[in-house]
C-alpha cells in the first residue's frame, strides 16, 4: 500500500518537473510562476498573471500549452469583444434538405488551456461569460448548456500599469482565479539567458510531455493528501485574519481592508499545500506548505479599504503580517 | 523521504519490532515530552531559584547594614521557603501533551509538521491508504528520531546564576563583621542587645546581687542572670526586658527595711544610752553606725556587770529604760532586749541582765547586717534604674514618635524630684537623704555628676539608704544624653488679662483685612451730574481708567 502510493508521488513529481523543465527551456528566471501556474492547473484553478507588458507571461502559458497534449485557445481581450466571440453562438445552417437549423458553434472557451490576453481591456460583461464559464465550468447558449473539456485552466494576464480604457476585474469575478502570480521584470542573469536563446537562429523547442489523463491523475493524487485538523485549522485562521473584524483581525488588517478572502482562498491555501506536500515528497501538509503558498492564493482576495487605496498598500505586506502573525498549532 | 539530520539519528535500536506504528509514534512522543519536561523543569526550577535566591540575598545584604531579628528573619525566610516550594510543586504538576511534544518534536527535528499530523490522524482514524502511509512514514522517522541529540540534558545558564546567588548568601552569612549574624547557623540579630557600658551596668549589678547573697535571696541574682542571657540570645526585645527588670526592683523593694526610721531610732536610743557614762562607748559607736562595734562594746559591758557601782548599774537601768521606750518600727526586737536587761539590772538579776544585753548586742550586729544587705539591694536597685533609664533612651532615639512618649513620662516621675514621687518611692530621695545625713557627700557627688556609685559599705549613709524607696535619687546617667526638663516660665505680657498665664482665644477676626467702606463714599472732584453720568452708563472695568485719562486729558486747566 505504501509502495504505490510511494510511487504516485514519485510520478506525480516526475510529471511536474518534466513540465517544468520543458517550460524552462523557453521562460527564463521564473521558477515561482512557472510552479505557481503548474499548480494551478493540477489544483483545478485558474491563474491571473499580472505584469508589465513584454515579460513573457503569454509566452509562458503558449509554451505550457506547447507541453501538453491539451487544446489550447487564446482570446485576446478588447474593448470590443462580446461575449459570444468567446463562447461561441448558435449558428443558422441548412441541412441536406435545405431546411435551416442552428447550430451551436463552440467559442475559444471550448478548449483545455484557454489564454485571457489582458482581461481587464474587455467590457465587463464579456469578462462576466469567461467568469461564468471559469466556475461553472459550462456554457449556457441560448437554452442549452454545453459542458467544457476537463482539464479546463484559463489563464488571465492583465497590465497593471496601462489603467485608462481598461474595465479592472471586479472582487468577485478575482476571487474565481486560484492565485494570482506577479510577473516582476527578470534579473540580469536571467536577462542574459533569455537574450541567448531568442536571438539565435535556432530557437528552444519544446516536446509534450503530458496528456489530458495525466493531467487528471495528477489532480486526483492532489486530492488525495491528508490534511491534519490542526493544519487546516491554521490555513482557516490565516483566511479569517485577513478580515478586518475581530478575533483573528490583526492591526494592520483592521487599518487598511475592507474585505478579506472568501472560502475558496482557505481552500486555495489547502489544495496549493497539499501540491507543495508531493513536491516536498511528503505524506502530509504542513504549515511551511500553507505559508508558502499564501500570497498567491490570497493577495487578489483582500480587497483594501479606501485608506489601504490612499497609502497605497500591498496586500503581499498585508498578508505577510498575517503569516507572522498567526502562530502555528501547538 | 524527509531526512533527519545524522546528529538526530538514533545510534542504537530500540525493541519497536513488535509495535505498531501508532505505538512506536506515541511511544516516542512520550519519551521526547518526558525529556521537555524534565529540561523545562530544570531551566524553570533554576531560574525560579535564581530569582528567589535573589530575595534572602537581598536581605541579607539589608541585614549587614541594619540587623534584622530573628523573628523577621524566620517570617520572611519561612515565607519563601513556603512560596519556592508551592512554585516547584505549581511546575512540577504541570505536565506537557503529547500534541505539544509532538509540535515541538516536528520543529527541532525539521519534520515538517510530520508527527503532529501523524499523531493527528492517531487520534481521530482515517480509513484511507494514505493516511496509512503517512502514520508509516511518521513511525519510521519517529523510530529514528535521537532525543538526547534533539534535546541535549544541558546545564541552563540560569543554574549558574543560581549557583552564584547561592555562594554570595553563604560568603554574606561569614563575613566577619561583629555585627553580622549567620543565619546558616540559625543565628539572629537579637531583639535588644544591650551596650557595653550597659552591659558593664548589669555585672555590677550582678556583683552587688551576688554579695547580697545573705539576704537569702539568690533566685535575684538567678533572675537578673537570666533576663541578661534572653536580651543576649535575642528572645526577648527592650519593652519585655523593662518588664522585667521592674518585676526584679519591685522584687527587690519587698521587705525594704524602713532604714531612715531605723537609722533615727537607733540615733534616738543612742542618745538616751548616752546618758549612762558605762553605756556612753556603745552609744557613740551606735551613732557612727557602727552597729557591730556597738555590739562588742555592748558584750564588753555585759562581762563587767558585776564590777559596776550600784549607782551605774542605776545610771544604766534608767538609760536602758528609756532606750526601751523607743517604738520606732524595726527595732522591737532590740527595745524588748534592752528594756529585759533594764528590769533585770533593776531586780538585780545580773545573770538575766546579762542574757538580755547579750541578745541586744546580737539585735544589734542582725541590724547591722540588715543595713549592709539593704544598702547592697538598693544599690543594686540603683543599677537596674539606670540600665532601664538606657534602654528607654535608646528606645526613644529608636521611635521617636512612640518611645519618646514613654520615655518622657518615665524621666518625669524620676527626674522631677520632690514633685512628684512615684508610687512605691519616697519623696526622700538619694541627694535629699544625703543632706539629711551627715556624711552624704560621696552620694550626692556621684548623683550630681551622674557617675554610677560604687558599692560603698559602710561609708556613710549618703549612699543611699532610702526608706522603703526605690535606691533613691536620681540616677547614675553615665553615657546617656542630659535631659533637660526645664518648665519655662511665663512671662507676663501686658494687654492680657491673665497676663498671659492661660491661653486665650481671640474671635474676632483680623483688623488687617479689605476695606468694607462703600468706594462710593470716598469724597470725589466730580459733579454730582458727571457721578450719575458715570453711574448710569454701563462702562465697563477695563475702559473706565481710558475714559477718565481722556476726560481729564480735554479738562481745560486749571486757572494760575
Amino acid at each position: 500500500m505504501s509502495t504505490a502510493i510511494d510511487q504516485q508521488i514519485v510520478t506525480f513529481q516526475e510529471q511536474f518537473n518534466r513540465v517544468k523543465a520543458e517550460v524552462s527551456k523557453v521562460i527564463v528566471g521564473y521558477n515561482d510562476i512557472i510552479d505557481g501556474v503548474i499548480m494551478s492547473l493540477l489544483a483545478s484553478g485558474h491563474v491571473l498573471l499580472e505584469g508589465v507588458p513584454g515579460l513573457g507571461k503569454t509566452k509562458l502559458v503558449s509554451t505550457l500549452s506547447d507541453v501538453m497534449h491539451l487544446k489550447f485557445s487564446r482570446v485576446q481581450f478588447t474593448p470590443d469583444l462580446m461575449p459570444a466571440d468567446i463562447t461561441g453562438t448558435n449558428v443558422v445552417q441548412e441541412d441536406a434538405l435545405g431546411e435551416k437549423f442552428l447550430e451551436f458553434q463552440p467559442g475559444p472557451i471550448f478548449s483545455n488551456i484557454v489564454l485571457a490576453d489582458e482581461v481587464n481591456r474587455a467590457t465587463p460583461k464579456t469578462q462576466s461569460a469567461l467568469l461564468e464559464a471559469m466556475e461553472e465550468r459550462s456554457v449556457t447558449v441560448g437554452k442549452t448548456t454545453h459542458k467544457l473539456d476537463s482539464p479546463f485552466f484559463v489563464l488571465a494576464t492583465q497590465n497593471p500599469l496601462e489603467m485608462e480604457g481598461t474595465y479592472p476585474l471586479p472582487e468577485a469575478q478575482l476571487d474565481r482565479f486560484f492565485m494570482k502570480l506577479k510577473v516582476d521584470y527578470p534579473t540580469v542573469d536571467s536577462l542574459h539567458t533569455i537574450l541567448n536563446r531568442t536571438t539565435k537562429i535556432h530557437e528552444p523547442k519544446v516536446d509534450r510531455v503530458l496528456g489530458q489523463g495525466e493531467v487528471l491523475e495528477m489532480r486526483k493524487t492532489v486530492r488525495a493528501v491528508p490534511i491534519a485538523r490542526p493544519i487546516q485549522d491554521y490555513a482557516i485562521r490565516i483566511t479569517l485574519a485577513t478580515h478586518p473584524k475581530p478575533p483573528y483581525a490583526q492591526a494592520l488588517t483592521m487599518k487598511y481592508v475592507r474585505y478579506g478572502s472568501s472560502p475558496r482562498g482557505a481552500q486555495a491555501l489547502v489544495i496549493g499545500g497539499k501540491i507543495r506536500a508531493l513536491l516536498n515528497n511528503r505524506l502530509h501538509v504542513s504549515c511551511e506548505d500553507i505559508r508558502s503558498v499564501a500570497y498567491a492564493a490570497l493577495r487578489h482576495r483582500v480587497l483594501l479599504n479606501f485608506e489601504g487605496e490612499a497609502e497605497r498598500v500591498d496586500t503581499d505586506a498585508i498578508i505577510k503580517g498575517i503569516l507572522e502573525g498567526t502562530p502555528e498549532p501547538n | 523521504m524527509v531526512s533527519v539530520p545524522d546528529l538526530n539519528v538514533r545510534k542504537e535500536k530500540e525493541p519497536f519490532d513488535s509495535m505498531s506504528d501508532q505505538e512506536i509514534i506515541i511511544a516516542a512522543l512520550r519519551r521526547v515530552e518526558r525529556r521537555i519536561r524534565t529540561n523545562r523543569l530544570l531551566h524553570e526550577l533554576t531560574f525560579g531559584f535564581s530569582l528567589f535566591i535573589a530575595i534572602p540575598v537581598l536581605l541579607k545584604v539589608w541585614d549587614l547594614f541594619k540587623p534584622l531579628r530573628g523573628v523577621t528573619v524566620s517570617l520572611i525566610v519561612g515565607t519563601w521557603v513556603l512560596l519556592f516550594a508551592i512554585y516547584v510543586v505549581w511546575r512540577s504538576i504541570q505536565k506537557g501533551t503529547l500534541d505539544a511534544a509532538a509540535s515541538s518534536v516536528d520543529k527541532n527535528a525539521n519534520l515538517q509538521d510530520e508527527l503532529k499530523t501523524a499523531y493527528w490522524f492517531i487520534n481521530n482514524p482515517r480509513r484511507t491508504d494514505w493516511v496509512g502511509a503517512q502514520i508509516h512514514r511518521a513511525a519510521t522517522n519517529a523510530q529514528r528520531l535521537n532525543v538526547d541529540a534533539l534535546y541535549p540534558r544541558s546545564i541552563p545558564k540560569t543554574s549558574y546564576i543560581a549557583a552564584a546567588m547561592a555562594l554570595l548568601f553563604v560568603i554574606l552569612n561569614f563575613v566577619p563583621l561583629p555585627w553580622n549574624h549567620n543565619w546558616l547557623t540559625l543565628q539572629a540579630a537579637p531583639a535588644f542587645a544591650l551596650s557595653d557600658k550597659e552591659a558593664a551596668i548589669l555585672k555590677q549589678t550582678e556583683e552587688l546581687l551576688r554579695k547580697a547573697e545573705k539576704l537569702k535571696q539568690p533566685a535575684l541574682e538567678q533572675k537578673l542572670e537570666a533576663i541578661a542571657q534572653q536580651l543576649q540570645e535575642g528572645k526577648i526585645d527592650a519593652l519585655q526586658a523593662e518588664q522585667m527588670l521592674d518585676e526584679l526592683q519591685n522584687e527587690l523593694q519587698e521587705g525594704n527595711l524602713d532604714a531612715a526610721s531605723i537609722n533615727e531610732g537607733l540615733e534616738e536610743i543612742a542618745n538616751e544610752l548616752e546618758q549612762s557614762q558605762k553605756l556612753e562607748p556603745t552609744a557613740n559607736a551606735m551613732q557612727d553606725n557602727q552597729l557591730n562595734l556597738a555590739a562588742d562594746e555592748l558584750r564588753k559591758l555585759a562581762e563587767k556587770l558585776g564590777m559596776n557601782t550600784p549607782e551605774e548599774s542605776k545610771q544604766m537601768q534608767k538609760s536602758l529604760q528609756q532606750a526601751a521606750e523607743n517604738t520606732r518600727p524595726g527595732l522591737e526586737e532590740l527595745t524588748k532586749l534592752l528594756k529585759e536587761a533594764a528590769e533585770n539590772l533593776k531586780k538585780e538579776q545580773q545573770q538575766a541582765a546579762q542574757e538580755a544585753l547579750d541578745g541586744a548586742a546580737q539585735e544589734l550586729e542582725g541590724l547591722e547586717q540588715k543595713i549592709e544587705s539593704q544598702q547592697l539591694k538598693n544599690m543594686a536597685s540603683q543599677q537596674l534604674q539606670t540600665l532601664k533609664d538606657s534602654i528607654q533612651q535608646r528606645q526613644a532615639s529608636s521611635k521617636p514618635g512612640q518611645r519618646g512618649q514613654q520615655q518622657q513620662a518615665s524621666s518625669k516621675g524620676q527626674n522631677a524630684q520632690g514633685q512628684k514621687p512615684q508610687p512605691g518611692q519616697p519623696e526622700n530621695t538619694q541627694g535629699q537623704s544625703g543632706e539629711s545625713d551627715t556624711e552624704g557627700e560621696p552620694t550626692d557627688q556621684a548623683g550630681d555628676q551622674g557617675q554610677p556609685g560604687p558599692p560603698m559599705p559602710g561609708a556613710g549613709d549618703g549612699s543611699g539608704l532610702m526608706p522603703s524607696g526605690k535606691g533613691g535619687g536620681e540616677a547614675p546617667r553615665e553615657g546617656a544624653p542630659t535631659q533637660l526638663d526645664v518648665k519655662l516660665q511665663q512671662e507676663k505680657v501686658e494687654g492680657m488679662n491673665d497676663g498671659g498665664e492661660k491661653p486665650e482665644n481671640l474671635e474676632e477676626s483680623s483688623k488687617q483685612e479689605r476695606s468694607r467702606l462703600d468706594y462710593r463714599n470716598v469724597k470725589s472732584d466730580l459733579s454730582p451730574a458727571q457721578k450719575d453720568l458715570l453711574n448710569q452708563d454701563r462702562i465697563p472695568w477695563e475702559y473706565r481708567p481710558l475714559i477718565k485719562n481722556y476726560f481729564q486729558a480735554i479738562r481745560p486747566p486749571a486757572k494760575k
